[in-house]
């Protein structure tokens, strides 16, 4: 089916596995949204178990997405600004890929936040790239052969350019959306509303499939609207781990017995045999997390932001 | 907040003493933009105390919260809690481009004379692409160092990090030193100070080098040349670093009961702990903020 036709589907929603499999192959460019929080964990696991190979990951600041495919050699390529675990710690496999090539070398071109939030934005325009005053006289232009310093045609000042980003397909999680793809964010969007316009497949994962009359209540809260979406998928607990707004706070005590388990190789290994293979969808992953667990995330969350919706 | 003679705490620790330093570098009705870690905890500290109009941005695009519980990460959910606008990431960033942004935060691996930060590879024989080790990047460093009006650099005191030149610069601080930023028309005015757990450092107006400001007690000028590759100058008024007060090192056990930015608490924190912990914050602070 060509992008019109499944972007024009009145009915996107399909299980994770499905979408996974229909947009997401061997040597493709892919994209995610999150920043911090709010990471998409669970088509992570699903990437992991379908084994799609050759991977550009095209990011700002990935977190499992980016550690756990290097870690199983699916990545190829990165295009990021940075990648860890933020306070939870730095990224074993990533620095077992570069300073060791543990699973395979991989080749990494790096940018910043902003200037990467530029090249989605680029490719949301449909324009060749953006300039920036980022990037000039530091490591970063020296090394990568993307970034261009030119003399301002105007003023004739050097400003920096950075290409526009276009992956293949982008998984963008939200807090609800509606079976025609209309994606609503509660707290923070990061880049998505950019890396789903400027992908060429995008799927929109979801903590609630709500109907359109509930998305038509507030439509200022729709930062990506159905025209752009090829798949909707509903996920709750879609970010664990990590954060979702309005939905459920961080788990930092899992997301540290994880950093333990995953320095080494071996309990890499052993790690995605438990959560990830073992597990063989996310309704399993959050059966064997414990839905009690999972509940109290969203009690205490509660308390400190009340939803408008 | 209070204009009463401050009482100093007789009782803190190293790390509560560099949670206060970063929080005094914050000035009340600034736009301070705030990376994980010491920064989130001190950018609290500082709108609990002296600063309660600072407007506290992270990465995720989120502006002016005002938290009831520890700022657990740039994307956390208190990120977004209490928040004054949420907006993209590009936007936020595009806003410090532009101009509005009075401080930003930093921290790294390694920096240099000139406030040149590494937060991307060690090289240590090896080189970019083989690096001894390899560190997380810039995320939002960079755009942070050229563009924020000034920057606060938060650093571990060790001679090999205290460095000549950074094998990697991430983040421009001075570049080759006067006149370098101005050749790339940077809009911030770069590193107005580094706080080391030893001492804090400032920038010399002429030179753009960093000097020795200021020794945390028990610390000697001595102490912190040993830790630091160039010729580092000493202010002839050196200083002594002020202690935190009572009031706020009352404040950092309320935020960080468990000790996670304060001690080795992260590790041990069990999902109860946790879950106690949010709870008790959001009754105390909720009270202190209201």
């Amino acid at each position: 089916m060509s992008a019109e036709d499944t972007k024009k589907s009145l009915d996107k929603r399909m299980s994770l596995k499905e979408a996974v499999s229909k947009f997401v192959f061997d040597g493709c460019a892919i994209a995610f949204s999150g920043m911090g929080g709010q990471q998409v964990v669970a088509p992570t696991y699903e990437i992991v178990r379908q084994g799609q190979k050759n991977l550009t990951l095209m990011g700002d600041s990935p977190c499992e997405v980016g550690d756990y495919l290097v870690g199983t050699g699916q990545i190829k390529r990165l295009e990021v600004a940075w990648l860890a675990f933020a306070v939870a710690g730095v990224s074993p496999n990533y620095r077992r890929a570069v300073e060791k090539g543990i699973p395979q070398k991989i080749e990494v071109c790096e940018f910043s936040n902003y200037t990467m939030g530029l090249r989605f934005l680029a490719g949301a325009l449909n324009v060749p790239f953006m300039p920036t005053k980022s990037l000039m006289g530091s490591s970063l232009e020296q090394y990568n052969d993307m970034i261009k310093v030119i003399d301002d045609p105007y003023k004739g000042e050097k400003v920096a350019l950075v290409p526009a980003a276009i992956p293949d397909v982008a998984i963008v999680h939200v807090n609800r959306a509606d079976k025609l793809g209309n994606a609503q964010f509660l707290g923070f969007a990061s880049n998505a509303d950019n890396i789903a316009r400027a992908a060429k497949r995008t799927i929109i994962t979801c903590e609630e499939i709500v109907s359109t009359d509930e998305i038509r209540k507030i439509p200022v809260l729709t930062n990506i609207p159905q025209y752009v979406v090829d798949a909707v998928v509903e996920v709750p607990y879609g970010s664990h781990p990590w954060n979702m707004s309005y939905a459920y706070a961080y788990d930092m005590p899992f997301h540290m017995g994880m950093m333990a388990e995953i320095e080494t190789e071996e309990g890499f290994k052993k790690w995605l045999d438990e959560w990830a293979f073992g597990c063989k969808d996310h309704e399993d992953y959050c059966e064997k997390v414990g839905w009690n667990r999972l509940r109290k995330l969203t009690q205490i969350e509660r308390k400190f932001c009340k939803s408008i919706v | 907040m209070k204009s009463k003679e401050k009482e100093y705490a007789e009782d803190y620790t190293l790390q509560e003493l560099l949670v206060v330093s970063a929080a005094r570098e914050i000035r009340d009705r600034e736009v301070a933009f705030i990376g994980v870690g010491i920064p989130l905890l001190g950018a609290l500290v500082a709108k609990l105390t002296h600063a309660p109009d600072v407007i506290l941005t992270v990465e995720s695009g989120c502006i002016g919260p005002t938290p009831y519980r520890l700022m657990l990460g740039i994307g956390d959910n208190s990120c977004g809690e209490n928040a004054i606008c949420v907006s993209p990431l590009w936007r936020a960033f595009s806003d410090q481009q532009r101009g509005y942004f009075d401080l930003g935060m930093l921290g790294g691996a390694q920096v240099d004379k000139y406030g040149n930060l590494n937060s991307t590879a060690i090289f240590a024989g090896g080189d970019y692409h083989t690096p001894r080790t390899r560190l997380p990047g810039s995320g939002g460093a960079n755009d942070i160092a050229v563009s924020a009006k000034r920057t606060l650099i938060m650093m571990n005191q060790q001679k090999r990090r205290f460095l000549e030149k950074v094998d990697y610069n991430t983040s421009p601080g001075y570049l080759d030193g006067p006149g370098s930023r101005e050749k790339y028309g940077f809009p911030g005015n770069g590193p107005a100070v580094i706080i080391s757990n030893m001492a804090i450092f400032r920038f010399d107006e002429t030179t753009k080098e960093a000097y020795l400001d200021s020794v945390h007690p028990g610390v000697s000028a001595d102490d912190v040349r040993k830790e630091v590759t160039w010729d580092l100058k000493v202010s002839p008024d050196l200083k002594t670093t002020e202690p935190p007060t009572k009031e706020q090192v009352k404040i950092i056990r309320i935020l960080d009961s468990q000790q996670i930015y304060t001690g080795g608490g992260l590790k041990k924190l069990t999902f109860d702990a946790y879950i106690k912990m949010l709870d008790s914050s959001y009754e105390q602070l909720k009270s202190m903020f209201a």
